[in-house]
């Protein structure tokens, strides 16, 4: 077990996510993040557990700058995240994939144009963003239901979705902020299965979770949070079931 | 280059999706801001008429200098030259007493009223046209000071005064127009304003994914401002179809009584450029009032 602010060696290649004694406080006092450092390697998949309120999904919106760290210093993917300026967070955000756990599908538009918004905001020709979206959602099982709307999909389907979203501009890090936490078991290890593979092909993947389940099966280096404090930071293959 | 092109196509469909979404708060914003078009519009027709018939009695505008009696021929056409070379004067004709008896005559109804007339009573005069440079009342103003100057002239007649008046009667319409449409403009920038905000609030959530995927504040903002755009161009059109339509109601109904207050039996429709005016107006009126909104309010 590390102590809290221990800095956590990278495992593999040269690290993508650094956060140096970082807090993050919404109220004088009362810290959701405390003094937190951390390192993640390039395609190094981490789960981020804790109990809820824990201060997961503060850590991850602090790494798509979301929010801005109160104290410390946070370097994703090169970059200062707390003294980035306005203008340069989207520039940031197109190289980071974030799925949620509520999806964040857009109702009105379908799956296809869904997906699309990503290539979109580069202004990507329309016939490559067919292209590329008809190859994730290949990959993510639903190029059937391209034109389909979000609502008209299963749970899973529309987590899937989103995840398709994330992944079509192919970037350097995936953010999920408990991605499975709608699903039952069964579509649970169908959305993790695809998470898991964007590791392989060399992304950097942070999973926030707290399905203990999922840690055991996946044996992947898992961080503990508690009260906004890193508790403990389990290497690989140590929570294998 | 090519990306940007792609940016804008994206873009303007965000910005008809967003219209779509909400096509009844979008037409009442449109209805309202033509609404007030539409009496702006009535003002600019209104002037451009006034316009039209100022242009038209300048066209016809002369100042008349009638010389004192007895003076011979020579010092008539001497006279004459000294005007001719008063700038802005295109012609001068000297009208005779015969002459000026003989038009008199015409214009009363023939000579036979004229016939019981010991002597010519009508004095000879000037008539001094100006070139089209020069149709305004300043310029009258200038040649009859300096006719008035001329001791052989005893009195000046002309138009003038008429002119300078219905000139000032249209300045007051146009400056009642340029009020009016102020006050109206900025009562409808509010209300456009207040749509785009209801539609702003109402995507919050699109908004919010559009910046988790890497959107610019600039990409985020500019399909409510084309949004604005659009619904004020809109409101332009519809205001000059329904002015149109006013206008061929308006004109046979009106008949004497605009004769009266313009002068004129046979008003014309706002120009192509003017009509587009509106439309343009309409449009910038959006813009600003999409603007207004988005400053008011913060994007994810």
């Amino acid at each position: 077990m590390n102590r809290s602010g221990a800095v956590v060696a990278a495992t593999r290649g040269d690290p993508l996510i650094r956060l140096f004694h970082v807090s993050k406080s919404y109220l004088a006092g009362s810290y959701a993040l405390h003094d937190v450092s951390l390192e993640v390697a390039k395609g190094q998949m981490v789960f981020l557990t804790g109990p809820s309120g824990a201060g997961k999904t503060t850590l991850l919106k602090l790494l798509f700058a979301a929010e801005r760290p109160s104290e410390g210093q946070i370097l994703v993917l090169g970059r200062n995240v707390g003294r980035l300026r306005e203008t340069a967070i989207p520039a940031l955000r197109r190289r980071i994939g974030v799925v949620f756990q509520d999806f964040k599908l857009l109702p009105r538009r379908t799956v296809e144009e869904n997906v699309a918004l990503g290539l979109e905001v580069l202004g990507t020709p329309p016939r490559e963003v067919r292209g590329r979206v008809f190859g994730i959602l290949k990959r993510v099982g639903l190029q059937h239901r391209r034109h389909h709307h979000p609502t008209s999909l299963s749970g899973g389907e529309q987590q899937r979705v989103a995840l398709a979203r994330a992944l079509v501009n192919d970037p350097a890090i995936l953010l999920a902020d408990e991605p499975t936490g709608n699903l039952d078991p069964e579509l649970t290890v169908e959305i993790m299965d695809l998470i898991a593979s964007q590791a392989v092909r060399g992304t950097t993947v942070l999973v926030a979770t707290h399905d203990r389940a999922l840690l055991r099966r996946y044996g992947k280096r898992t961080l503990r949070l508690e009260d906004g404090r890193l508790q403990e930071d389990v290497p690989a293959g140590a929570l294998r079931a | 280059m090519t990306r940007l092109v792609y940016r804008l196509v994206y873009l303007s469909r965000a910005a008809l999706r967003g219209l779509q979404a909400s096509p009844v708060t979008s037409g009442v914003a449109s209805v309202t801001l033509a609404v007030a078009l539409v009496l702006v519009g009535t003002f600019l027709l209104v002037v451009t008429n006034m316009g039209l018939l100022l242009e038209r009695v300048g066209r016809d505008l002369a100042v008349t200098a009638y010389l004192e009696e007895g003076l011979s021929a020579e010092a008539r056409r001497d006279l004459a030259q000294r005007a001719a070379a008063l700038g802005g004067v295109e012609s001068v004709e000297i009208v005779s007493k015969e002459e000026a008896l003989r038009r008199f005559g015409e214009r009363v109804g023939g000579a036979a009223l004229l016939e019981g007339l010991e002597e010519n009573p009508l004095p000879a005069s000037l008539e001094v046209r100006l070139d089209s440079e020069h149709r305004s009342a300043t310029a009258v103003r200038a040649v009859a000071d300096a006719l008035a100057g001329m001791p052989e002239v005893e009195e000046l007649g002309s138009s003038q005064q008429w002119v300078e008046g219905y000139a000032r009667a249209r300045g007051l319409v146009r400056g009642l127009g340029f009020g009016l449409g102020g006050v109206l403009a900025l009562a409808t920038l509010l209300i456009v304003a207040n749509t785009i905000r209801l539609t702003l609030l109402a995507r919050r959530d699109e908004l919010e994914i559009l910046s988790l995927v890497g959107a610019s504040r600039t990409y985020l903002r500019v399909p409510f401002l084309l949004e604005g755009i659009l619904q004020g161009a809109a409101a332009g059109a519809i205001a000059v179809a329904l002015l149109f339509v006013l206008f061929r109601l308006a004109v046979p109904a009106l008949g004497d009584g605009l004769e009266l207050f313009l002068g004129w039996s046979d008003p014309v429709f706002l120009p192509w450029g003017q009509a587009l005016l509106l439309v343009g107006g309409g449009a910038a009126l959006g813009c600003v009032g999409a603007g207004l909104a988005l400053s008011g309010e913060r994007l994810p």
